[in-house]
């Protein structure tokens, strides 16, 4: 099983997560487990529906998370509340993307909060972290 | 490079120090308010306050501000103009401090009636320096609002707003 996870780790990491992330993401598996009995693992799909859906954000008018970060990852994208470009999101196309947990928490609780009036969860935060690392 | 280099070195040791009223030929060489140079520990806290709250929009530099409307600011980030610009306690208080040592010391917002300023572009000083600005310049996509300095003060970033470097997009240079 430990074994397993090295291989995990190895094999995220050069799909362009860090293992400071990967292990982020390992945490939020087990709380995710704890929240949702039938939670079988992180899913891109699932990921790619949380970021391409728009819904009534903070500020009470449609968002989505390709308002900022458009549809296509390996793009930059333009802050659509203060016109400042944004670099591109997939770590691909960005090597300092998913690098620092500190960064990644941060900008996730943020910008849930912009699309969905509210805090991701575990399983939310994955999924998409999931759906970034692979496109 | 080189350039870019230089450039950046200005504003590390200039930090907070802003050229303004630059109306007159005399002042337009006035030197920032704060030239004297920063402290290590200050330049580590003025290059966080460039990355956090420049992430966003420029990094709008202490000097346009007094102490209490970036007191208000940083206690209310969790709605920040419409959108969460949280971050963690450490780093908050880095920034709250370095934004109090840098703040404006002459209270040029008393005419406000009392309100504590938030925005540095609803400052009457501001509106004064902008009433000629119409507002389809502010309003076109490569613009936007007049909270974004860069768009027309190329130079905004490094903390300088002279005339000459006013270039508005389609319509050109101030002077
Ligand atoms: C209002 C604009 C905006 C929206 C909407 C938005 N983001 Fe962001 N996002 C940003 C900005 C700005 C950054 C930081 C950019 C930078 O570091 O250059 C960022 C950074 C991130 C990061 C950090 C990446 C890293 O490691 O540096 C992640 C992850 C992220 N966004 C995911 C999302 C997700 C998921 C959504 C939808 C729930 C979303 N964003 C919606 C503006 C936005
Ligand atoms: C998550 C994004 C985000 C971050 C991070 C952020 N801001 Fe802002 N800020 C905004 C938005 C959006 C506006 C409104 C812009 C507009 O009206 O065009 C704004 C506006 C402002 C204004 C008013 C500009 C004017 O004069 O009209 C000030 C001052 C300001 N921010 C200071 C800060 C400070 C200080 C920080 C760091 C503690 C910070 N901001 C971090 C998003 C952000
Ligand atoms: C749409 C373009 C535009 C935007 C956006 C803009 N400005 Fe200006 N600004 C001007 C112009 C034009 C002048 C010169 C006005 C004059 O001299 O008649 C000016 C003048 C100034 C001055 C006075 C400089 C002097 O010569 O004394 C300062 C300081 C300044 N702006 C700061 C800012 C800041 C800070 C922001 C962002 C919060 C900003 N401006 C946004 C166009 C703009």
């Amino acid at each position: 099983m430990k074994y397993l996870t090295i291989l995990l780790i190895g094999s995220m990491s050069l799909m362009g997560a860090s293992t400071e992330v990967v292990q982020y993401m390992n945490e939020l598996s087990s709380v995710a487990k704890t929240e949702n009995k039938s939670f079988a693992g992180f899913d891109a799909a699932r990921g790619k529906e949380i970021f391409t859906s728009t819904h009534t954000g903070k500020q009470g008018k449609p968002m989505s998370c390709t308002s900022c970060h458009t549809s296509n990852l390996s793009n930059s994208g333009k802050n659509s509340l203060t016109g400042k470009v944004i670099e591109p999101l997939s770590p691909k196309a960005n090597p300092q993307r998913l690098t620092s947990v500190k960064e990644v928490t941060k900008w996730l609780k943020r910008n849930f909060v912009d699309v969905y009036a509210r805090e991701g969860t575990a399983q939310e935060k994955g999924d998409v972290l999931t759906y970034i690392i692979k496109n | 490079m080189k350039t870019f280099l230089n450039i950046s070195l200005a504003a590390a040791l200039f930090v907070g120090g802003v050229y303004l009223y630059a109306d007159d030929d005399e002042m337009e060489h006035a030197r920032p308010a704060y030239s004297k140079p920063l402290s290590k520990q200050d330049q580590a806290s003025a290059a966080l306050y460039k990355k956090e709250c420049g992430a966003c929009h420029m990094a709008y530099q202490a000097g346009f501000l007094p102490k209490r409307s970036w007191d208000k600011t940083m206690k209310g980030l969790d709605n920040h103009f419409g959108t969460d610009a949280t971050m963690d306690a450490a780093d908050t208080k880095t920034i709250q401090n370095y934004l109090m040592t840098y703040a404006s010391k002459n209270d040029r917002i008393t005419d406000m009636k009392g309100a504590v300023a938030l925005r540095i572009s609803q400052t009457p000083h501001f509106v004064k320096e902008h009433r000629e600005i119409t507002q389809k310049m502010i309003t076109q996509p490569e613009v936007k609002s007049i909270a974004n300095c860069t768009a027309c003060h190329t130079k905004a970033d490094a903390g300088s707003y002279r005339e000459r470097e006013i270039h508005i997009p389609n319509y050109g240079r101030w002077e």
